[in-house]
Order: structure tokens, then sequence, then C-alpha cells
């Protein structure tokens, strides 16, 4: 890879900025998800704000009591003996949380803690913040939705872009210049570099409107479980960047586009759905946690293990290098198909093929 | 070999089947308009596409400058592919720009050569223009101006003409000759033989892949069987050729002018006796094949009316 490589590379990748942001529909498309941004962080504010109701959920078996306004009290009482049935026990509680919430909303946890030992007639045990509480759960989901949103937007452009040359048949005239690897990677580097440019607009924008109108899943988060979600946006839209590269390589028409990328989308979409079950469960099966290592699902699965406080650093370390290292692999492999296919015309080539004829 | 040298050798490429190269060679020298003809699939896009190193040969190798063809002198091509492509919603000075930056001009070098280019092949007004929205002779232009713009000391076109009207020939052939004169090595591709036999300077012809004709077309037109034509006043039907009996053949009579075959150089002095016997002889010369019978003859395609022999008019 030398300075002559780097720099042939750097003109495809200043190019492809060049034309894109070029092009009107590329400034519609970011005003609008600008504007959707900022309406998804304004308007949950807005709702939120007139909702003063607090919502209960009572753990089975133990008497632990989750409390949930617009903060959150979590009530820990060990069973009295012949205190009555649990419901009667937990309507007894519900009679002095009311107040109690108030009282902890305005006071810092240690005085809070301190009133509640001394001045409530209930034997409350002990009164303590939950590790990941709902703001974080939400900020890992909104990470989660966040990151599936974006990778199957701008992935599907990089499959299209990928296959630009190809369909225009331009590709022979550059490759007098260049090799194919130069133009995959300045490509993918150029395209990839600009929607992230895009997504960390958006993102200081969520992040900013958030701490503007105090919305709690800005707030309320945990630091960790925002870097977690901007670390697994950049590993996961590096990833998809060459998975999509490489699907990108095995067609020759723009139409085939959807139908070459449809098997990436998959996992996507599973971690994603799962990820509404998992955000609010305590328990967060193994299965979960298995796609949480894998790099296909790892990107939207990792967030919410993080912001429900069940990824223990070994799982986000073995993660992280798995997906690294996947991503390696992929580029190399994106590379390999996009050389064996732009040598050769015709139908959409199969992923057998190439590697048989690359080997 | 030495510099400006082109050199094809033991060129083989199958698909499947298909032979598309069958041990092809020639070489092609510097300074020269040179011709690359051949019927439809005779392989010569397979073996452009060879040169410029888009596409794999089973076995053979091209030389350039006495040297294996490698990326460095690739980037030294000026190539013009049969699919026609560049970036259609790229404007035109954008894009000749950019392909010559890629073939390693600094930005502003880059600009200028665009712009001269552009100039030069008619298209000057249009460098705004993105190419989707010319006419498909314009997008040929800037294509050819795609192969020139970096100044390529080697230039690879297939089927430039294809396409073009009259003033886009006669711009392309006038960029053509003056390349050559400059020095540069030149491969064209062409089914326009009339064209091709007035440009050229030399031709190779392929035929299924192997080299069937090769050299200046004027030895090539020179060549073959002998012939002369000769008119005598007065005599419309060329009846006076009848009783040439076994020194000629009249191969055919228009308007008074008779073409006749000869078997040696020697008997064209006896035909011009008896012409000048039969009365005034007002034409008499040797008769050049055209290159399209070199062709014909060369791909052995079935004979051609014009040289069925004996007939008369």
């Amino acid at each position: 890879m030398t300075r002559h490589w780097w720099q042939l590379t750097g003109l495809v990748a200043g190019r492809e900025i060049a034309e894109r942001a070029r092009a009107k529909s590329f400034w519609i498309a970011s005003v609008v998800l600008l504007v959707a941004v900022a309406a998804g962080v304004l308007i949950p504010a807005a709702v939120h704000g007139s909702r003063s109701t607090a919502r209960v959920g009572l753990r089975s078996g133990s008497l632990a009591v989750v409390l949930v306004g617009d903060s959150e009290v979590l009530v820990k009482q060990k069973p009295v003996a012949g205190a009555g049935s649990p419901a009667a026990t937990l309507a007894g509680i519900l009679s002095q949380v009311g107040g109690l919430q108030k009282l902890y909303a305005e006071l810092p946890p240690s005085a809070a803690a301190r009133i509640t030992s001394s001045g409530i007639a209930l034997p409350i045990h002990g009164l303590t913040r939950p590790a990941r509480g709902l703001a974080s759960r939400i900020t890992g989901l909104a990470a989660a939705i966040l990151i599936y949103v974006i990778i199957l937007t701008y992935g599907i452009r990089i499959t299209i872009g990928v296959g630009e040359e190809k369909s225009s048949r331009v590709v022979e005239v550059l490759l007098t210049t260049l090799r194919p690897t130069q133009l995959l990677a300045g490509k993918v580097i150029g395209m990839g570099s600009l929607a992230l440019t895009q997504v960390v607009i958006l993102v200081g924008t969520y992040f900013a409107l958030g701490y503007a109108v105090g919305s709690s899943a800005v707030r309320g988060a945990a630091d960790g479980v925002v870097l977690a979600g901007a670390l697994w946006l950049l590993l996961g839209y590096m990833f998809y960047c060459t998975a999509y590269a490489a699907a990108g390589s095995l067609i020759n028409r723009q139409a085939d586009a959807y139908n070459a990328s449809l098997p990436l989308q998959l996992p996507l979409i599973l971690g994603y759905v799962l990820a509404y079950t998992a955000v609010y469960s305590s328990n967060v099966s193994w299965f979960y946690h298995l796609l949480g290592f894998v790099p296909f699902t790892a990107p939207v699965v990792m967030p919410v293990l993080v912001a429900v406080g069940a990824a223990p650093a070994w799982q986000m370390a073995l993660s992280v290098a798995i997906i690294v290292v996947s991503t390696v692999a992929m580029a190399r492999l994106a590379g390999k198909i996009y050389e064996r296919a732009i040598l050769r015309t015709g139908s959409r080539l199969r992923v057998r093929q190439v590697l048989r004829s690359a080997s | 070999m030495g510099r400006g040298v082109l050199e094809l050798i033991g060129l083989s490429r199958r698909f499947g089947e298909v032979i598309a190269l069958d041990q092809l060679s020639f070489t092609v020298p510097p300074g020269q308009v040179f011709g690359f003809l051949g019927p439809n699939g005779a392989g010569k896009t397979t073996a452009m596409r060879a040169i410029v190193g888009v596409a794999a040969v089973d076995s053979g190798e091209v030389r350039w400058n006495g040297q294996l063809i490698d990326q460095a002198a690739r980037s030294r091509i000026g190539y013009m592919p049969e699919e026609r492509g560049l970036y259609p919603a790229m404007q035109v000075t954008e894009q000749l720009s950019y392909l010559a930056r890629l073939h390693g001009l600094s930005a502003p070098r880059a600009r200028a050569a665009a712009a001269a280019w552009s100039e030069r092949l008619g298209i000057g007004d249009r460098g705004q223009a993105k190419i989707e929205t010319l006419s498909l002779g314009n997008q040929q232009r800037v294509q050819l101006a795609a192969a020139l713009v970096h100044d390529p000391e080697l230039l690879v076109l297939d089927e430039p003409f294809s396409g073009l009207d009259p003033a886009g020939v006669d711009a392309m052939s006038e960029v053509l000759a003056e390349r050559a004169a400059a020095g540069v090595t030149m491969l064209f591709s062409s089914h326009q033989l009339d064209l091709v036999e007035h440009l050229c300077e030399s031709v190779a012809i392929i035929h299924r892949g192997a080299l069937v004709a090769y050299g200046k077309v004027a030895d090539l037109t020179a060549s073959g069987p002998l012939r002369v034509f000769v008119r005598v006043a007065g005599d419309e039907a060329g009846r006076w050729a009848l009783g040439l009996g076994d020194i000629a053949v009249v191969e055919k009579v228009t308007g008074g002018t008779a073409v006749l075959g000869l078997r040696n150089r020697a008997d064209a002095q006896a035909v011009l006796d008896r012409a000048r016997a039969a009365g005034p002889v007002e034409e008499f010369g040797f008769v050049r094949r055209k290159l399209s019978e070199v062709f014909r003859d060369a791909v052995g395609s079935p004979a051609p009316a014009m040289s069925a022999p004996g007939a008369s008019a």
C-alpha cells in the first residue's frame, strides 16, 4: 500500500463525496432525517411531561416494587409475616410511595434514603436506584433502532454505489489506471465517511436537543450506555459497509441491488425485533447473548445488552474483537469478489463461483 | 523491441467451447494510424481488453516498450471500450479532469487538459452538462476525450467511429492522424473498411482469433490477382477485349472501361498493344484492390459479386 496507492484511492473517495454532496436529493434527505430526529426527541418529551401518574410493576416472587415516573424509585421490601396477601401489602406500599417518589425526586439519594428509613411507617428495607434504569434502557433501545435504521439506509446505498461503475461500464476506462481493490476501497471509504458525517450530525442533534429539553432518554442514561451505542454504531456501520460492498460486487445491474442485499437485512431485523423484548426483561435469554457475538447482529444487540446491564466486560471485549476481525475479513472478501466479478461481464455471479476462481 | 512498440505475443483465450483468441501475435509500430479489423466475433475486443488489462488471457503476453505491460505502463494508455461508459450523472469537465487526475495529472493540469480536449472535439460549450443529457454523438466525443485527456502514449480504441455523424468522423480522423504524427502508438478497430483504407497506414486483420493479414495498407491492396483497367474510345461494350484469348480474362465492363485479370505483369504490355490496335486508349492502369476485398479474401467470406470472373456488363 504505497503512497501512490492511497493517492488514487483518495481520488476515488473524493469523487464519491463530491458527486453525492452535489445531488439535491442528498441535502433533502439530510434535512428530512434531521427533522425526524428532532421530532423523535421533542415529541416524546412533550408527551412525557404531561404524564404524571406513576406506572407500577411487581416483580414476581419478591415484593420489590418498581416505580416509574419522572424519576424512578425501586423499593425492595421483605415480606412481613402475617401482613396479609401480597396484593394487600402492595396496596399499602402504594399508598405511601406517591409522596416518597416526590421526595426522592427532589432530594439527593443519600438524603432520600435517610428520610425513608426513619420516617416511613411501612417496614421498607431499603431504597435503591436500579443499576440500569428505564432511561438507560430507552437509550439502549433508541441506539439499537438508530443503528438498525442507519445501516439499512446507508447499506443499500453502498450496494448500489458499488454497482455504479459496472452498470455504467465506466469501469473499463478506470481499470487502465486503478486496481479493482483501489476502486472498491475508495468508493466505500468515500460513501462511508460521508454517511458517517451525516450520522454524527444527526446523533449530535439528538443529544443536544435531548439535553436541552431534558428528555429522559438522554438525560437519565448512564454514560456507558451512550458510549456503547456510539461504539457499536461505528463498528456495526463499518462491518456492514464491507458486507454491503461485497453484495454490490456480485451484481451487474442496479435492479439486483435489493435482492443481493436482502440476506444482510435479515439478521439485522432479527436483532432489532428481539431488542424490544430484551430491553424490558430482567433476564435476557442466552440466545440474545449469543447474538451479541455474531457480527451481523451484534451492532443492534450489544447496545441493548449494555443498557439492561446484562453485558459483562468480557462479553463486550469479545464482541468488539469478533466484529473488528470480521470487518477486515469481509473487506478482503469484498475486494476479492469485486476483482473477480469486474473482469467478467454477464449475469449475477454466485459467491461460490467467485471464491473458487479466487483460490 | 524499441520504444513505443506494442507487441501481442501468442495471445490465447477460450470462453468455454468458444475460442476468442488463438495464438494471436502481431506488432503495432509507433507513429502510425493502425487499424484492427475482423468480422464480428473475431476477437478484436477481447484482444484490446487484454492489452489494457481488463480481461485475462489463458496464455501469451503483451509487451510495451519491450517489456511486459504492467499497471504503471497501463496508466499511459488511452482506452475507449467497446461498451461506452462514463459516469452518467457527472459533468463533462468534472469527469474528464477526474480521469486525468487518476492518470497522474495534477489538479490544475487536469482541468486545463479537460477544457482543451473538450474544445478540440467540439464540446467545449457542454462542459457543465451531465453526460446523460448529451446526444449519443457528443457522448462519444466525451468518451474519446476521456481516452486522450492524459496525453497517453498508447491509444487503444474499440470502434471509435461507430455512432458518429460525418462531422464526428472527420473530427475523429483528424485527431487520430494528429496523434499518430505526434508519435503515439495506436490500435483502433472498425468495420468501416473504406474509412480504414483512407485513414490507416497499416492494418492487422484477424479471423476466429488468429491473424490472417497484416501489413501496410498500400502493400496489402497492391497484392493479390493482377488486374488492369482499359478504356478504348468508341467501344462502350469493350468488344475489343473479347479477342484477347489466353493473355487476359475480362472480369467486367462498366461504362466502356474493361477490367481484365492477368496472369503476369508482362502481359499488361500485350494488352495495351491490342487496345491501341483497336482504337485510341483513353484509360489504362493497374487496378488496386480495395481494402474490403483484401478483407474478404482474408476472412474467406462468401465471394462478393464484383470479383465474379468473366462477368460482363
